[in-house]
């Protein structure tokens, strides 16, 4: 074979990554490789124009990737992404942006999503100090709580941690009970299984190596025109599918037939694919298992050998010199070579990394230009090992480090052997070897300098990577890398023969299957948001062939998503250098557009994910019972509590007729617009009559039952869980010594004297567990006017209200899928807004006694 | 300049030059993290516009580049200009060279530059900062050389080799160094045309001995620029080249055998095989003793065992008398082989199937059998399978012979290479395979009795 007889001028330095004084040899950009040196002068001087082939341009035919085959018929989920994991808190901006983990919210999601869980075991451990049923503890043990007045206790509070919300005594003897036990165990325990999980996401969503490789695969069939697609599908990516494929020169690949398929026991990760001597292979890799299927002539596949790989594997070769071997590597560090012959064969064995310590356990093996030699690859470097040789012993191939002038922080992520394609072809030695920042092509005979060296700058990991032969005799070899985000780029690589590796001309980048919306009719805003996601999927294979009886070369490229699509593309090589066969732009075609309707249509009928869990309805308020009962639902609001639950629009056959009172800003407040009317009526100075009118109809015969039974309701839900209602709290005054902030309260609160004896008329609406609470509101405001009438007013506008706003409490019940978080957040809501609205009602309904035109009916509305 | 001092500061503190990529637990850092992070709201302050908008336009003319859009970029560029105001220091200092670099490949690609725009842009690049001056002069350099200005590139390169700033930096050295020795290539080309003119010249002409003096005066000026970066660990391949040419033009045989034996074992050298092959040829061209020449193919044949002088090796070994010679000629020729790229090489087989003949006549059966454990699984189906037979049939009759008779010989006459093509009916080689299946049955290993 022969060497380039000229290498590229490099400066070697050994060290570590990112050792910082070495001049930068790869500063040059991507035409530093057009700039061979002359071998000699005269010939260069001549021709001084740049023999370059500045014109190749793989042109796309349509601006992105169509959809090849109808949509996989399961539901696909995006996921966890970056704002689930991440602390959204306020950290300004920096320089060098960090990435924390919001275990904190985690955790507090999760204590009240799953409380269940989290503290029923706990709960049953602290039985014994608790009281569920009976009115007082009587005990004299002060380890025992009431649980039912702790309820009552949290039940008027801010469930998010108000930090004006005062402790009571109960309280604040429970949490001295339970502190050291369900603050320390819990967070304990939760916290570091939760922190670690967190971690492990974290780092799968920044990289994801699992589909190192990629898991599509392409095997050539009888003629050049036809093949078959290898792929998962299934939800759980465990039917490896074949799917014949027509390659027409004229027009877009067309799918032949259904798809044969077989069904694994695991995930497949990886595809390979590797026709030796005249004989397809198929190998594919799951998590811990490994199999290898030879495909015939007429592409049925016979399976050959089932490896199971006990650490787990993580990549899988096929020899391109010997029909049949194959090369597994574990997580354990160990690489396998499995032949026909010998069966497996164990060839390196080294837990630790190549170069430096790096904790990755991703282990990589591909084959060389010897048969018997390997490359084993990790995170650090790449060695070569003789399968035949001592073990232990090996070469350094590529070195993480200074001789590579890699940058702090730079991983292999891929590496791969580019094997012989044609006779005129690349030097059969080269290994390709992509981290997160740059490519490297390494020549095997000259190990540990790189031949060529370019930054690619894909925002997303190089998982892929295909060289294809030379799509016309003479031309240079197009290279595909691609990214777990759908990037792609293609490169063209020249030098054969005595010349060194470089790149032809500048890489370009092709479009990825997010490109392709614009081919989408636009949809109603959930489901283009659902095609988006669907089209944003991670890629997790590529695969491009070129048929090579085109007179014009077209390349063909196969691309499988996450969510198993397969969308295709093809890329004419564009005829003569010139600078205007740049500009031209591809656009839709009818059939284009045409494909991706149909295919639309199919994706929208596959029925969404199921969300990735469903978190408990309990909660305690429905323990004590309805507090707040709703009256009659008006039909709109749930329907559309219903469709935001199921995600759909609403329609307007959902609300039926919509009530006369619903309109949203009408010009003309409807006939039960109690507020407007009670605003104009005031606003005329007629207040005191309109309450008249308000009294009256209250009073009418169709209210008056119906209240009344919502209140036998109540008690008996009370009933059924302590017996009977104990009003002796009541009783007592306020200023009870559990006022966890006597400060907050200018005065002692002096109950006054009107108010105690028309207790019974205000508590008329109020059901008696909450009349406490009331009351403590009531004499936290500043009653410097009150009347006997002041007080008598609130009476009914309390029952007004009580009346009207139950409505967002029905939430809880007709919604069991929403998370509870927001239901507990909405009934909490509910709850301050309904006792501030009582607490302002006294001085607010002064104003229309005192006098009629007082300037304060604006404010009436800031309690409702 | 008034950043100089800035410079000076961010020279020192060089390690936060990574700005995008952050490391996670790992110590690994990922280009996309920033990404993931912008997704996340945060409730803090935001980057400011100003940063929004370059580092949205840098995007762009990346994109630009990578569509080949030159225009597009081009305009793009003309908008990311405005960073050099950037109130951020560091980006500032950061800035000319990412708009070397992406400026640079669009003034090389775009249809309507020409050398003009390139030397205006290079000559404004090289004065923003100090830091990037000898990069982009040598750059420069390269590009006026492939546009064939050679003494534009030299001028150029002149200016940047007398430039000095600061403390001379170890960094700063190598790019010096680099910087001379581009020019003694350029030199070098001046003195190769000078050679070619020379040599239609006459001897005896007054103009001979002018030009004869212009060239040495070239050389030692080339011997001194090129000598220093020689020294420095790398792959020098055209300086060492031209540099030895011009000492053994001058008779300086001794001053180029040291420069190449140097730049073949010195150990802090990468091991660059054309080290070895430039010393071999070297070696040869002063007619060295065979013994001296096997020694350094010997290394060579360490290094790459697949390299074509394997083969002139082999005839090196077989016409040795040492017995240990004949014995790695063997070695050698099996190695060649072993590759993939040599597979359908007919000169070695050729060779293997004779020496494999003479070996096994010679009574050195041990060493066939010693070469050939260790790929008796393997070569049968690498080498001798029934497609290759086939193929190699179809393909090139020559080298089916030559396998078929290698294959007899290790495997014996049940190989199915040798029982295919033994049994093809060719005119032409009828009485040649005749002959293979002669020494077959003579020599073959399997069966040494018959």
């Amino acid at each position: 074979m022969d060497f380039p007889s000229s290498l590229q001028p490099t400066l070697f330095m050994t060290g570590p990554l990112g050792l910082s004084n070495v001049p930068d040899m790869s500063f040059m950009c991507s035409w530093r490789d057009a700039l061979t040196l002359p071998e000699s002068l005269p010939k260069n001087s001549e021709n001084g124009a740049p023999h370059l082939s500045t014109g190749l341009l793989w042109e796309p035919e349509t601006p992105g990737p169509l959809p090849l085959l109808p949509p996989s018929p399961d539901p696909w989920d995006p996921g966890v992404t970056a704002q689930d994991l991440l602390f959204r808190g306020g950290f300004t901006f920096r320089r060098k942006p960090q990435a924390v983990l919001d275990v904190t919210e985690q955790l507090s999601r999760f204590l009240w999503d799953h409380g269940d869980i989290a503290f029923a075991p706990l709960g049953k451990l602290m039985l014994e100090n608790f009281k569920l049923e009976g009115a007082q503890s009587r005990s004299k043990k002060k380890t025992v709580v009431s649980v039912k007045r702790l309820l009552q206790d949290l039940g008027g509070h801010q469930p998010w941690g108000c930090p004006w919300a005062f402790l009571s005594f109960r309280q604040r003897r429970f949490s001295i009970l339970g502190g050291p036990v369900l603050g320390k165990s819990v967070a304990n325990l939760l916290g570091e299984l939760l922190h670690e999980e967190l971690a492990m996401r974290w780092e799968q969503l920044l990289l994801d190596d699992a589909f190192t490789g990629g898991a599509l695969a392409w095997v050539p069939g009888r003629t050049a025109q036809v093949g078959q697609l290898v792929y998962p599908a299934g939800g759980a990516l465990d039917k490896l599918r074949f799917q014949e494929v027509s390659l027409t020169p004229g027009g877009d690949p067309q799918a032949l037939g259904d798809p044969g398929h077989i069904q694994l026991r695991g995930p497949v990760r990886q595809v390979v694919t590797c026709t030796v001597q005249g004989e397809s292979l198929l190998a594919v890799r799951s998590d811990y298992h490994c199999a290898l299927w030879k495909v015939s002539k007429q592409g049925r596949p016979t399976p050959l050998q089932v490896l199971q790989v006990g650490k787990g594997a993580t990549g899988i070769s096929l020899s391109p010199h010997l029909p049949g071997e194959l090369a597994v590597c574990s997580r354990s560090g160990t690489v396998c070579l499995w032949t026909p012959q010998d069966g497996l064969q164990q060839v390196y064995k080294d837990p630790e990394t190549l170069v430096f310590c790096d904790p990755s356990s991703w282990r990589w093996a591909d084959f060389t230009a010897h048969p018997r030699v390997l490359t084993v690859g990790d995170r650090t470097g790449v060695k070569m090992i003789d399968a035949q040789g001592p073990p232990g012993c090996g070469l350094l191939l590529f070195r993480g480090g200074a001789e590579a002038s890699c940058q702090k922080g730079e991983r292999v992520l891929l590496t791969q052997y580019l094997g012989e394609c044609g006779p005129k072809s690349l030097h059969p030695t080269l290994h390709l070897i992509c981290t997160q920042f740059s490519l490297y092509l390494v020549d095997e005979r000259l190990p540990l300098v790189p031949m060529l060296k370019w930054n690619h700058d894909l925002p997303s990991a190089p998982l892929w990577a295909q060289l294809l032969p030379p799509p016309r005799p003479g031309c240079p070899q197009p290279l595909l890398l691609g990214g777990q985000g759908g990037h792609l780029q293609l490169l063209h690589l020249a030098g054969e023969g005595a010349s060194a590796p470089r790149l032809a001309g500048p890489p370009q980048s092709l479009p990825s299957s997010s490109d392709s919306l614009s081919a989408f009719p636009l949809l109603e805003p959930k489901s283009q948001w659902r095609l988006q996601e669907r089209l944003k999927a991670p890629t997790i294979g590529l695969v491009a062939t070129i048929p090579s009886s085109a007179s014009e070369p077209v390349l063909s490229l196969f691309q499988l998503s996450a969510a198993g699509d397969v969308f295709h593309q093809r890329l004419r090589l564009q005829a003569g250098p010139g600078p205007n066969s740049c500009a031209s732009t591809a656009s839709w075609t009818p059939q284009a557009t045409a494909c991706c309707s149909r295919w639309l249509k199919d994706l929208l009928k596959v029925p969404p994910a199921p969300p990735v869990w469903a978190a408990p309805t309990f909660s305690h308020r429905r323990l004590l019972g309805r507090m707040e009962q709703r009256e009659v639902e008006p039909k709109g609001p749930e329907a559309l509590r219903a469709a935001m639950a199921e995600g759909r629009l609403l329609r307007q056959r959902d609300l039926g007729s919509l009530p006369s009172a619903e309109p949203p800003p009408a010009p003309e407040p409807g006939p039960e617009d109690e507020l407007s009317t009670r605003l104009e009526a005031a606003w005329e100075g007629q207040m005191a009559a309109w309450w008249e009118r308000q009294q009256g109809r209250s009073s009418g015969p169709g209210r008056q039952p119906k209240r009344r039974k919502r209140r036998t309701q109540l008690s008996s839900t009370f009933s059924s869980l302590s017996g009977r209602l104990d009003l002796s709290d009541a009783t007592s005054p306020p200023h009870s010594p559990d006022r966890a902030s006597p400060e907050a309260r200018p005065q002692p609160p002096v109950t006054p004297p009107s108010q105690e004896s028309t207790q019974e008329l205000w508590a008329q609406g109020v059901p008696s567990e909450r009349q406490q609470t009331l009351r403590d509101y009531m004499a936290r405001l500043p009653l410097q006017k009150d009347t006997p009438r002041g007080v008598s007013l609130p009476l009914s506008q309390t029952s007004s209200i009580r009346a009207t706003p139950s409505r967002p409490q029905t939430l809880p019940d007709g919604t069991a899928e929403l998370p509870p978080r927001r239901n507990t957040l909405r009934g909490a809501a509910m709850s301050s807004s309904q006792t501030s609205s009582i607490r302002a009602t006294p001085s607010r309904q002064q104003a229309p006694v005192l006098s009629g035109s007082q300037p304060h009916r604006k404010k009436p509305r800031m309690g409702f | 300049m008034s950043d100089f001092s800035e410079e000076l500061i961010r020279s020192k503190t060089e390690d936060d030059k990574e700005e995008s990529c952050v490391f996670s637990g790992t110590g690994m850092s990922f280009p996309w993290l920033q990404k993931h992070i912008g997704t996340v709201e945060t409730g803090g302050k935001k980057e400011k516009d100003f940063a929004q908008t370059t580092s949205a336009c840098l995007g762009f003319i990346q994109e630009a580049l990578l569509k080949h859009q030159w225009q597009q970029a081009a305009d793009y560029m003309h908008s990311y200009f405005q960073i050099l105001e950037d109130s951020d220091t560091h980006k500032r200092q950061a800035a000319p060279e990412i708009i070397w670099k992406l400026g640079s490949e669009i003034l090389f690609y775009h249809p309507k530059s020409s050398v003009e725009t390139f030397n205006t842009f290079a000559d404004r690049m090289k004065n923003i900062g100090v830091m990037n001056y000898l990069k982009i002069s040598l750059q420069h350099a390269l590009y006026l050389l492939h546009h064939g200005m050679l003494e534009d590139a030299n001028r150029n390169l002149s200016h940047a080799e007398t430039w000095r700033y600061g403390e001379k930096s170890s960094s700063q050295e190598v790019l010096i160094n680099l910087i001379q020795a581009y020019k003694g290539l350029l030199q070098y080309y001046t003195w190769s045309k000078k050679k070619m003119e020379l040599s239609t010249l006459d001897e005896d002409d007054y103009a001979y001995n002018t030009a004869s003096q212009n060239m040495f005066d070239h050389s030692w000026k080339t011997s001194v620029n090129l000598r220093a970066l020689i020294q420095t660990p790398g792959i020098w391949d055209p300086f060492v080249k031209s540099y030895v040419e011009m000492l053994e033009f001058y008779g300086d045989q001794d001053g180029a055998r040291e420069v190449l034996t140097n730049y073949a074992y010195d150990e802090k050298f990468p091991s660059n095989p054309n080290a070895h092959i430039y010393l071999y040829n070297f070696l040869k061209r002063e007619k060295a003793p065979r013994e001296k020449l096997i020694s350094v193919l010997k290394i060579l044949y360490q290094i790459v065992p697949s390299h074509k002088l394997m083969l002139e090796f082999h005839r090196l070994l077989r016409k040795s008398e040492k017995e240990d010679h004949h014995k790695l000629g063997l070695e050698v020729l099996f190695g060649v082989l072993d590759f993939a790229g040599c597979t359908k090489n007919i000169t070695a087989w050729k060779y293997l199937a004779k020496y494999l003949r003479q070996t096994l006549m010679g009574n050195h059966l041990a060493w066939v059998q010693e070469e050939w454990n260790s790929r008796k699984n393997w070569w049968p189906s690498f080498h001798f399978s029934s497609f290759w037979a086939k193929s190699d049939w179809k393909e090139d009759k020559a080298l089916a012979c030559e396998k078929a008779l290698v294959a007899g010989l290790l495997l014996g006459k049940g190989c199915r290479y040798f029982r295919f093509i033994s049994k093809q009916d060719d005119q032409v080689l009828r009485k040649k395979i005749k002959q293979i299946k002669k020494s077959v049955k003579k020599h073959s290993v399997v069966n040494p009795g018959l």
